[in-house]
């Protein structure tokens, strides 16, 4: 081969010098960027940030920007280049980035940082999350009525506040219907891993599991995957998927970070979003609610379903 | 629970079919990695070759309908990749971990690129027809092994005959006999007529090829789908198959089915004991692979001359 490095190099130098040389963002805008730690065409949690961004840019009218697939260690340099960069909000789309924003932020004191999912809000920190419990026991509580066999599976990716919350919700919700039931618990370590979100799932309805609850962002489509191809049932989160999924999907979570988001980033316009905690329960039916239950769910689980909200609603029952 | 799932004839089966199923793509890969590394290159770029190939796949089963189209597509994208380490590898001389490296990361940039503007964002929702398990009369009703083995795609029985294949080009031709010669002495080979980067070139594009069928495995048997970075690390796993297996074919597709064992265990281990942290079950696998690397086999001999780029004027 005649192909020297020398030339292959200047190649890629031009290539490279070329795209660095794209027009600047312009200045003195408000200013939003969004870090995720997956990719924004998840369909699922990642996705849904990003939508929520987006959604604020056409109605707030601000500038925004976002990174794609930032690794833990990448967390704390990514948010503070934002906020050297003169935005005015920076998000971790994450519980995972609570570190790193405490870290940033106290050097970053005109920055607000969001973190979703977030634990320990502080003086520039808001933090943004959902009440998990409520929603993973209202599932539960279908899960115990549509399941014959008495088992039922939940999968989750990692150990972390918010799956933790849902499957503990989750088995307390069940266990009001089914008391001697079982709860088959996977960690697949792994949120993107599809082959696996599948193979765990067929193996808890290889021992009998008649109701899947996957919780990961990518892989979660294996595990619906395997729901359907065996003839049982799913849960999902985010969005109303029964409309992917119409022959698997009981009934979804609706957690609507994208209208949480832009009604927290309108408040930050303002200039009135504080450094606290934002949850969204069944209180704020705009960011988290059900979504539409699948017509083999009878009228009367549908009705108790729905005054257990009303419960919730009142603050009555607190899972 | 162990006992549970030795003693019911149709858990087993069941166990050992997922066990199988994780394997497949990394079989594959591990294959790839073999003959290339055989011939003297490290091939760290299988991960990215395999994501690429179920790109490739995806992309190809989703413009005809015809999962044999994918088939093809999917190991073309999987040699197209491998093309630009046998270019920085072989011709330039640049580092093979580094461009292997860079392979990896490139492949996951370029693929969710593409896929946005292919499947424009629906990838994740789509089901693209592929190959569905078939039983091979006979040999399917065995009992336990035979459902395992012989009721699966039409992938998994070409795995069957890739090994021995494989094995035989290595071993019992003249061409093999070429390969390991390039592999550990690329000197003497040379002296002796064979054109050494023109081997290695072929064996890292068949390498590329051969993860690249991992990466089909995924999409056309499995999933019936793309998803961004759904390799998920099983390239790997691949390369760690290499050295537990020896550089040998058959040994690197022993060392996978360990792999897909024990992955397989530890999903099944994790709900009869929510009391262990799931993590002790998680690296169950990889703490396997190490044991058996220290404990079972003497010290590693990979081929001679692997890692280091050949020039005819050096001396």
């Amino acid at each position: 081969m005649s192909l020297s490095r020398r030339y292959f190099l200047s190649f890629a130098a031009l290539a490279f010098v070329s795209v660095m040389l794209a027009p600047p963002a312009m200045a003195d805008a408000f200013k939003v960027a969004l870090v995720m730690p997956g990719n924004i065409t998840d369909q699922s949690w990642n996705q849904a940030g990003y939508e929520g961004l987006m959604n604020a840019k056409k109605e707030l009218g601000i500038e925004v920007a976002f990174s794609e697939k930032v690794a833990q260690p990448d967390q704390a340099e990514a948010m503070a280049d934002y906020a050297r960069r003169g935005y005015n909000v920076v998000i971790g789309h994450g519980g995972e980035f609570q570190e790193a924003a405490n870290r940033v932020a106290r050097k970053h004191p005109d920055t607000l940082f969001v973190v979703h999912n977030g634990t320990e809000p502080a003086k520039n920190i808001a933090t943004l999350d959902f009440y998990y419990k409520q929603f993973g026991y209202l599932l539960g509580v279908i899960a115990g009525r549509m399941s014959k066999s008495g088992k039922v599976g939940f999968i989750g990716a990692q150990k972390i506040k918010f799956s933790t919350d849902l499957v503990a919700g989750y088995q307390e919700g069940f266990e009001t219907v089914q008391p001697n039931g079982q709860v088959f618990i996977a960690w697949t370590n792994d949120w993107d891993d599809i082959a696996k979100g599948k193979e765990a799932a067929l193996s808890q309805i290889a021992q009998g599991a008649d109701v899947v609850f996957p919780t990961m962002d990518n892989a979660a489509i294996g595990s619906l995957q395997a729901a359907q191809e065996k003839g049982v049932w799913g849960f999902y989160l985010y969005y109303d998927s029964i409309v992917d999924w119409p022959d698997t999907v009981l009934q979804s979570a609706i957690m609507d970070i994208k209208a949480a988001m832009v009604d927290l980033l309108a408040l930050a316009k303002e200039g009135k979003a504080e450094g606290k905690n934002y949850n969204m329960d069944v209180n704020s039916p705009k960011a988290a609610r059900l979504g539409t239950y699948h017509s083999a769910i009878p009228a009367d689980v549908k009705a108790e379903v729905e005054g257990l909200v009303a419960k919730m609603k009142s603050g009555e029952l607190r899972p | 629970m162990m006992m549970e799932i030795l003693l019911d004839p149709t858990m087993l089966s069941d166990f050992l079919s997922t066990s199988l199923r994780l394997s497949i793509p990394v079989v594959f890969a591990a294959l790839g990695g073999v003959l290339s590394e055989r011939s003297g290159v490290y091939n760290i770029g299988l991960e990215g070759m395999m994501l690429a190939g179920a790109f490739g796949a995806a992309v190809g089963t989703f413009f005809t309908d015809l999962p044999i189209v994918g088939l093809v597509t999917g190991m073309f994208a999987g040699t197209l990749t491998a093309v630009v380490l046998a270019v920085l590898a072989v011709s330039l001389g640049v580092s093979q971990i580094v461009a292997g490296i860079a392979i990896n990361i490139f492949s996951i940039g370029v693929t969710s690129f593409l896929s946005r503007i292919v499947f424009s964002g629906q990838a994740n929702t789509m089901t693209l027809p592929g190959y569905k398990a078939f039983a091979i009369p006979g040999l399917a009703s065995i009992p336990i092994i035979g459902p395992v083995l012989f009721n699966q795609d039409a992938l998994v029985y070409l795995m069957y005959v890739t090994v021995p294949l494989l094995f035989y080009l290595l071993f019992r031709t003249s061409w093999g006999l070429n390969i390991r010669a390039v592999g550990e002495n690329p000197r003497a080979a040379d002296t002796a007529g064979v054109r050494v980067n023109m081997v290695r070139y072929l064996c890292v594009l068949g390498s590329g090829a051969l993860a690249g069928l991992g990466g089909c495995y995924l999409v056309l048997s499995q999933v019936f789908l793309f998803s961004e970075h759904m390799s998920a690390g099983k390239g790997f796993i691949a390369l760690a198959a290499i050295i537990l297996g020896r550089w040998n074919p058959v040994g690197a597709l022993l060392a996978c089915l360990l792999f897909g064992l024990f992955d397989a265990l530890q999903l099944r281990l994790q709900f009869a004991n929510p009391e262990v942290p799931y993590q002790a079950f998680v690296i169950l696998p990889y703490v396997v692979s190490i044991l058996a690397l220290v404990g079972l086999v003497g010290k590693p001999r990979p081929p001679g001359a692997v890692g280091l780029p050949y020039r005819r004027e050096s001396k």
